[in-house]
């Protein structure tokens, strides 16, 4: 398929064509990532009445159950909704288990609905990386939300704001003092903050987790949205609060659209990507270039039997792509 | 010359062992030691010695005079296409020497699906008879005189109309409901765990549960109103001291749920039957089964009853399927009679003997009667029955009692620390422990250090598979069950159908009314199994299962074995640009899940990208996320024999969306006559029992690397 294929099939809302995009962009193949790079492009620009979702917390604090929730009720209202679920906790040695799918048997049906879990960790760039590609795939074939469901553990939680305009981040009741210290990062990171699971002999405990991070949130200053995180709590079994938690997401949308923050945002990631997306490039034109790859083992090689320091070997091989 | 005997102390001879005798211990499933010679002093620490059959806590066996008395009950399992043929099967086993009834019902029933329904087409009468209404019913005991026979029936999800069949085709054969002999299943929680037949999320199945142990406690004096069963999880893979534990914590939350509805201990208690499999560890199974009843007569006791039976654990006990082989199944026979063995040396009550054929197929009829005839030739011929507690002492038997029974109590103390087996399930705790048990002793046959004959060790050439296996005429059933059902519905009372139904779920909305009560209204009524089953669903909802998987055990187990799938499986993903990707399939109402879910982890393992499909997909539905995935290949795990109907049907919707290059392999039971017809129907390769899990992997990524030979170019 060529590049102008590809998009011809997105836009058409083919999602075989969709589906075998996305395998495109998070393939670490050379050729494939030039060609991913060609339907990006024609890709481009996105819709702009689209909004993008990041779902992030701990392992099992309940992401995917929560997506299959809302993502339902989007869907009964004839939205179209898109899940990009990258789950590195599922990440062995090699390959992977990608149970987050499961966890959505409602949506992964719905003819509205397109959910691709993908192995992360070994794309180049990271999860976020392929993510934010997908991304505008699924947009471009005119899903209207996507869901990016992430492991809030540091790094990613922050990778995730960085492709999507608002951040939920699901936390679990706690104990009064283990919540002493929440941390300055969780305001910056998070635009809404729920207590998932929030049901059965958990409902009260996550009443009063809930008014603990109200109480911590006012002692920080507001995010770059402007906007201080709402906190919420809401049951994806039972089904309480969930109509809320959504009420906030749409509210939040409102307040960011209407200050300019959501374009604005998106702006500022766009010209982030710029870098990223040139440095992909760089490298991978650099891991394919014949006399690169006849060199490297060469160094390699040398470098293992003590003959120069891995320094001096890197330094040979870019004068070798230079050169060349 | 010749030393004088007369001088040597006896007793010495057991302080001097030879070399090998001081072998280091040998590490069994569940991680008890078992050393190569046990003495007295191994007996030191042991609290459950002094005890007698017939007395607290019953280690020996529940009654005094056990088998001297009475042999235990030859009672097999079966069940197969309609109701008459079941029928006719039932009355030849009784003739030939078998004395309780065993009820195997098809997936459909189990699930609560009419067999019109458009999920279960592949599955009708596949892998037990199929019973739409109180009809089905009566036929399949015409000739049974219900007030004599005892009847075991396994029924879980649906037990409700179920039981309100059995009870109204009892009463139109004139028997009265205090006067009915047998068991129902009705073991919702390991359904969850590992059987997979559930309908209902685990709240409003255990009231139902709990309403069916009230119903028979109130009306059904006779009738063991619960089957505790572990065997399902040894099947599934669990050590003795998981399924020993996980079957006395269900044990105990259903003792809880009744007491909690208002039943006296001594009301139900004395009702509460339990099931074990037993495996080819002999005297590990001998020593679960002394284990089981001492503790739960320990579990029982501090609910104050007064009737002593309320502490006695009697039970029903299978051989193991999962030890039978495929290849060479007259060794089957073999096994079967030793582990029957065991479970007569640990006393069990009833008890089931696999056929040869097992592994291959349902039991044909002459494989059926020599597994019946094994029991035969133990209670009769073996003189097995005229001691009693024959194990009782013994210094090693004895030990391993007490071993199993401290392992199995802290795993009992890890559920009763989440919550008890309800909340434990809920956070997958027992599946998890399970699985890993599974992938582990798939890993020990594959890498060769479990020896199963004719199978990784002791390979003979010359197997061929019995020609005369059992099939059942998959078109003729249904379309006998579709008629039958038809006249159903067109004879009976609409209005009051309908009225009935409307009680029914009238009744769900009320905690204090008991479901069993209104489900006997309707199927006196004519209302159907779909249809009662259907009015809960309404206020009860459909569960789905999905538990997540864990990956690592299979290759922890044996790190040496996987080295050339790994190399492969390195190989095609820098050839393809990502990792070879494969969906593990489970289609129509197929509950077995074992196979599939330790291909899944294992082949994570050998560096695949696994998705794990959810169980009782349609064809249409896999399709779909095998193209949504952009999956290589997707592998499809087929045990309940509705594989002819619906794989070929995977690889049609396949073509329909436009991805026929998607590779479609099948796993499981799949008879040698149905490979050609399913090759030319488009499936790349077929992995039967005994298949060695890094093999098949090397094997699909071979498969990948041809089908794609310039993997580059889309
Ligand atoms: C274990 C078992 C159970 C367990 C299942 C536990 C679980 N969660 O899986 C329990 C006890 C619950 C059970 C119940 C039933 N069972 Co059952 N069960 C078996 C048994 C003994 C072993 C199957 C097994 O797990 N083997 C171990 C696994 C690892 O092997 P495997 O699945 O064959 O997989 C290997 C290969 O086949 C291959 N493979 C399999 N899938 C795939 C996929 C891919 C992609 C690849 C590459 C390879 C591959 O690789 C694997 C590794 O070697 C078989 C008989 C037998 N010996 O096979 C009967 C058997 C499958 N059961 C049978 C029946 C009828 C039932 C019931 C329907 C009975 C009833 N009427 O109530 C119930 C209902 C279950 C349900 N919900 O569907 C019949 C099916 C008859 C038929 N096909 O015509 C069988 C054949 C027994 C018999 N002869 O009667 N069962
Ligand atoms: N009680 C309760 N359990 C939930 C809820 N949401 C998810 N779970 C359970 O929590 C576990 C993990 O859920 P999952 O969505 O996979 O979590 P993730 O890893 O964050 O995606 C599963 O067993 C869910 O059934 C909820 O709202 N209430
Ligand atoms: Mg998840």
């Amino acid at each position: 398929m060529s590049a102008a294929d590809y998009v011809h099939g997105i836009r058409q809302g083919d999602r075989n064509v969709l589906a075998r995009a996305i395998t495109l962009v998070e393939s670490t193949h050379p050729e494939d990532r030039a060609l991913a790079r060609q339907v990006l492009s024609l890709c481009h620009p996105a819709p702009e009445e689209t909004l993008r979702i990041a779902v992030t917390g701990a392992p099992g604090v309940g992401k995917s159950t929560l997506i299959e929730a809302l993502g339902k009720r989007l869907v009964a209202r004839g939205q179209r909704v898109a899940v990009l679920a990258a789950d590195p906790t599922s990440i062995r040695t090699r390959g992977s288990i990608l149970g987050d799918k499961t966890r959505m048997p409602g949506l992964g049906l719905a003819a509205n609905a397109f959910v691709r879990p993908s192995p992360a960790g070994i794309v180049p760039g990271g999860v976020s990386h392929a993510a934010q590609q997908a991304i505008q795939l699924c947009e471009a074939a005119g899903y209207t939300f996507t869901f990016v469901e992430t492991v809030g553990a540091g790094q990613s939680e922050v990778a995730a704001r960085h492709i999507t305009d608002v951040v939920l981040l699901l936390v679990l009741a706690h104990a009064g003092d283990e919540l002493q210290a929440i941390k300055r990062g969780i305001v910056e990171t998070a635009d809404i903050i729920t207590v998932a699971k929030a049901d059965g002999t958990a409902a009260s405990l996550s009443k009063t987790t809930q008014r603990q991070y109200q109480r911590s949130i006012r002692l920080f200053p507001p995010g770059p949205s402007g906007l201080r995180p709402r906190v919420l709590t809401c049951s994806a079994v039972s089904q309480d609060g969930l109509a809320q938690v959504w009420k906030a997401v749409e509210a939040f949308e409102e307040a960011i659209r209407t200050s300019g923050h959501l374009e604005r945002n998106r702006t500022v990631q766009a010209r982030d990507w710029v870098l990223q997306a040139a440095t992909d490039a760089l490298r991978d034109d650099f891991l394919q270039h014949p006399a690169v790859k006849e060199r490297l083992r060469q160094m390699q090689e040398e470098v293992a039997r003590g003959k120069r320091g891995p320094w001096a070997a890197a330094e040979e091989l870019v004068r070798t792509y230079r050169c060349a | 010359m010749l030393p004088d005997f007369t001088s040597i102390p006896y007793r010495t001879a057991r302080h001097t062992p030879r070399g090998s005798v001081r072998r280091a211990p040998w590490m069994t499933p569940e991680g008890t030691p078992i050393k190569s010679l046990y003495s007295e002093a191994d007996l030191q620490e042991l609290g459950h010695l002094d005890s007698l059959p017939g007395l607290p806590p019953f280690l020996g066996g529940p009654y005094a005079t056990m088998y001297t008395g009475r042999p235990w009950t030859v009672r097999q399992y079966a069940g197969f296409s309609t109701a008459e043929e079941s029928n006719a099967f039932y009355r030849n086993a009784l003739a030939a020497g078998q004395r309780g009834l065993s009820v195997a019902f098809d997936l459909p029933t189990h699930r609560g699906y009419d067999s019109d329904h458009e999920r279960v087409l592949g599955d009708v009468g596949k892998a037990g008879v199929a019973v739409d209404s109180v009809e089905d019913m009566k036929l399949l005991f015409e000739g049974i005189p219900l007030a004599r026979q005892s009847v075991s029936m396994t029924m879980n999800g649906a037990v409700l109309p179920v039981m309100a069949f059995f009870i109204v085709a009892a009463e139109e054969q004139g028997t009265p409901l205090h006067a009915l002999r047998g068991t129902i299943q009705n073991d919702i929680l390991k359904e969850f765990m590992v059987r997979n037949t559930f309908i209902y999320p685990p709240g409003p199945s255990m009231r139902i549960t709990r309403d069916v142990i009230a119903y028979c406690a109130a009306h059904m004096p006779r009738f063991n109103s619960v089957s505790v069963s572990g065997y399902h999880m040894h099947e599934a893979g669990a050590p003795a001291d998981l399924e020993l534990a996980y079957t006395l914590a269900n044990g105990l939350e259903y003792v809880r749920a009744s007491l909690e509805a208002g039943l006296n201990i001594d009301d139900f208690a004395p009702r509460i039957s339990f099931f074990f499999g037993i495996g080819m560890h002999h005297y590990m199974e001998i020593a679960k089964l002394r284990a089981a009843r001492c503790l739960w007569a320990r579990l029982i006791k501090p609910f104050a009853p007064s009737n002593w039976k309320s502490l006695a654990l009697r039970m029903h006990c299978q051989t193991s399927g999962f030890s039978l082989t495929a290849q060479h199944p007259l060794n089957n026979i073999v096994r079967t009679t030793a582990e029957a063995l065991a479970a007569v040396f640990g006393h069990t009550q009833s008890l089931h003997t696999n056929a040869l054929d097992e592994a291959l197929a349902l039991p044909s009829a002459p494989a059926a009667r020599i597994a019946r005839n094994t029991q035969l030739f133990l209670a009769e011929e073996a003189d097995v029955t005229r001691a009693i507690d024959p194990w009782a002492g013994s210094y090693f038997v004895e030990a391993l009692t007490g071993k199993l029974m401290q392992r199995a109590w802290s795993q009992l103390q890890e559920i009763e620390e989440a919550g008890g087996m309800t909340a434990a399930i809920a956070q997958g705790i027992p599946k998890m422990r399970i699985e890993a048990a599974a992938a582990r002793k798939q890993a020990r046959i594959d890498s060769r250090k479990d020896v199963v004959v004719g199978v990784n060790h002791f390979r003979a050439p010359g197997s061929k598979p019995p020609s005369d296996l059992m099939t059942v005429a998959h078109e003729a059933v249904l379309s006998q069950q579709l008629q039958r059902l038809n006249r159903v519905r067109a004879t009976r009372g609409p209005i009051v159908v309908r009225q009935v139904l409307d009680g029914l779920r009238a009744a769900a909305q009320k905690p204090r009314a008991n479901l069993l009560e209104w489900a006997v209204r309707a199927a006196r009524a004519r209302a159907t199994l779909g249809e009662i089953s259907q009015a809960l669903e309404q206020e009860f909802g459909r569960h789905e299962g999905t538990v997540p998987l864990a990956a690592g055990a299979y290759l922890a187990e044996s790190p040496g074995t996987s080295q050339e799938s790994l190399a492969l499986s390195d190989h095609f993903a820098a050839l393809e640009g990502r990792r070879a990707r494969i969906l593990v399939a489970k289609l129509g109402q197929d509950g077995h899940d074992r196979g599939a879910r330790v291909i899944a982890t294992a082949f994570a393992d050998m560096g695949f990208d696994v998705d794990v499909g959810p169980l009782f997909s349609t064809p249409e539905e896999v399709a779909r996320q095998a193209v949504d995935n952009d999956v290589h290949v997707v592998g499809v795990s087929s045990l309940a024999g509705a594989h002819a109907i619906l794989v070929p049907q995977l690889v049609e919707h396949l073509r329909t969306l436009g991805r026929p290059d998607i590779l479609v392999i099948l796993g499981g039971i799949v008879p040698q006559e149905d490979h050609n017809a399913l090759l030319e129907q488009g499936i790349a390769a077929i992995f039967g029992p005994g298949t060695v899990v890094t093999e098949a992997a090397a094997q699909v990524l071979r498969l990948l690397l041809n089908e794609h030979h310039e993997p580059v170019q889309r």
